[in-house]
């Protein structure tokens, strides 16, 4: 029966997409791997076209009004919440995984009472913004009990997005801090975190959510005043293919079987069409960087680390003290 | 007129001039000793890790002693990700630290006044074992080192950092070699350095004699073969002259 309905919801959604695309060619904006190459090309010519000017930003390949960004960001995510660990695993072979354990892991978040003396502050605040289903979340707290036997590391999940909080909060009934105070969800914009007081957190991520913000330069700043002087600011970020055959690669994987994907497991091209143009936008390895320089913050050695060729990237910058 | 202009163009010569002469000076002879260099880590992860090394003794290489040391240095355990190689940088520091601190801690001038001529051989095993004895304070965490510095991503950066360390002891020593000698004597030191360095964690002798005696029996084994080397390409030079020259007389054109 159950076998039945799949097939007729996945029926469904293959006809959905194809009704879709027919639309969508009608409008003349047809998108094929080689169109959307171009298109790219097209785009990245002039430098920075009207990012900060006057009132436009970009949405993945498109141009779109600044206060329509968010509302956008927000429809993509609401209609990916419910299949977004599936099109994770589907997307990046599973690989998303790795990368993200290996983030934690070399964070080490968590203070180990054996070293630290009684009276001093017990556990690490991790702000964990655009982390709604609480990938990340959950691993920072298992890191920090099991690895630093710390049961004091607290962290608050920020998102923008509802749907994918309540997706976060029906995942953590499936951990042990569901009920504890280690673990609360906010709804916040990462550019304006008034709820969080100036110098209160010691580690403040982003996994795969800052190249959606609509400025990404005020959501640093925010990030360098919730901070607590020598905290970190760590982001993981798609980033830049360093190597050229393997970029090759990896863009005819990203344009074509992607949307394809989300056409056929999810039943939404449009949203999975955004995420690869939106990986395409993002700026490169140096010129984050930079950019996280220019917030006040001091970068460790070259500043990020390559995660499978440069398909995603790990930064980092510390808050002087 | 002209006399108004003439300052202004003086100037200008003498500007060309001095351009010209420190484009010529970097392109004839730039000594980097010339020049001050700038300090090896940033502040803030020399802060850190300068005060990690002081807990090494009781922590030894690990991350506790550096999250001790960025408490100690006014930042917090969350800060010790400005170091990206994690322990292997508390390492890297120690060896770099010591290495340039060589040149203040071995002086010859005073010797020198005193009379004595000191020879590059001398001078090469004193500077040897004075960075060796800088181990002395953390031997019993050195093998922790020693770990770390042969895992395979931190390999090629811990022998870098060999190579340099050789190259400042021949430095230091005054050695102005330019032909092949040059990588050979600086091979040969690094081979012997490390051979030391291991040796010395094992040594329980007072003030390391033991190390000392190892450190030039080792010295002694190189100068030997340097020795039997150099004769044994004067035979072979000669032998092959004079068998040309026998097969010349013998009325072969060669």
């Amino acid at each position: 029966m159950s076998a039945q309905s799949a097939r007729a919801l996945f029926r469904r959604q293959l006809l959905a997409g194809g009704k879709r695309r027919v639309g969508t060619v009608e409008r003349g904006q047809y998108r094929c791997f080689s169109c959307a190459v171009r298109q790219a090309q097209q785009q990245q010519t002039p430098p920075k076209p009207a990012q900060n000017g006057d009132g436009t930003t970009h949405f993945g390949f498109e141009t779109v009004a600044e206060a329509l960004k968010e509302q956008k960001v927000r429809g993509v995510f609401s209609s990916v919440a419910s299949s977004y660990d599936t099109m994770n695993d589907l997307m990046s072979l599973g690989i998303h995984r790795l990368w993200k354990d290996h983030f934690v892991r070399n964070l080490n978040p968590g203070r180990n009472p054996l070293t630290s003396g009684p009276s001093e502050q017990k556990g690490w605040n991790i702000l964990d913004i655009a982390g709604g289903t609480g990938d990340i979340a959950f691993r920072m707290l298992d890191h920090a009990s099991t690895i630093n036997n710390d049961a004091h590391t607290k962290v608050t999940v920020a998102d923008i997005n509802p749907d994918m909080l309540a997706e976060g909060r029906k995942r953590a009934l499936e951990t042990p801090y569901a009920r504890s105070p280690r673990l609360n969800f906010i709804e916040a914009n990462a550019e304006k975190l008034d709820m969080i007081p100036d110098n209160s957190i010691d580690l403040y991520t982003v996994a795969f959510g800052i190249r959606n913000f609509t400025h990404k330069e005020e959501a640093i700043r925010e990030a360098y005043r919730v901070l607590k002087p020598g905290g970190v600011f760590a982001v993981l970020e798609f980033s830049k293919v360093t190597n050229g055959l393997f970029d090759a690669v990896y863009k005819r994987w990203s344009f074509s079987a992607i949307p394809l994907i989300g056409q056929l497991v999810a039943g939404d091209r449009d949203s999975y069409q955004y995420l690869v143009e939106s990986i395409e936008r993002f700026p490169s390895q140096t010129e984050f960087r930079d950019m996280i320089k220019d917030a006040g913050l001091l970068v460790p050695g070259q500043g990020w680390e390559d995660l499978t060729g440069g398909i995603a990237a790990i930064h980092k910058g510390v808050k002087p003290a | 007129m002209a006399s108004v202009r003439s300052p202004s163009a003086v100037l200008g010569n003498f500007r060309a001039t001095s351009y010209r002469l420190a484009a010529w000076r970097q392109r004839c002879c730039y000594h980097s000793y010339e020049y001050s260099q700038p300090p090896p880590f940033p502040p803030a992860e020399s802060a850190i890790l300068s005060a990690a090394i002081a807990h090494v003794p009781g922590y030894g290489f690990t991350t506790d002693a550096l999250r001790l040391g960025a408490r100690d240095a006014g930042y917090m355990d969350v800060s010790t990700n400005l170091l990206p190689r994690g322990v292997f940088d508390l390492v890297n520091y120690h060896l770099v630290t010591q290495r340039l601190a060589l040149k203040n801690s071995v002086q010859f001038a005073a010797a020198e006044e005193q009379g004595k001529r000191l020879g590059t051989g001398a001078k090469v095993r004193a500077l040897t074992l004075a960075r060796l004895r800088a181990n002395g304070p953390i031997l019993h965490r050195w093998h922790e080192a020693l770990a770390i510095m042969a895992q395979p991503s931190y390999a090629p950066a811990s022998l870098a950092e060999l190579a340099r360390l050789a190259d400042e002891i021949w430095y230091l020593a005054g050695d102005e070699s330019v032909d092949s000698s040059w990588y050979t004597k600086r091979a040969s030191l690094s081979a012997i350095y490390s051979a030391s360095e291991v040796f010395m964690t094992q040594d329980m002798s007072k003030d390391f004699v033991e190390t000392a005696q190892f450190l030039d029996s080792r010295l002694g084994d190189v100068m030997k073969i340097g020795g039997f080397v150099g004769a044994l390409t004067a035979w072979a030079d000669y032998t092959a002259h004079s068998t040309v020259n026998v097969l010349r007389s013998k009325g072969i054109r060669i």
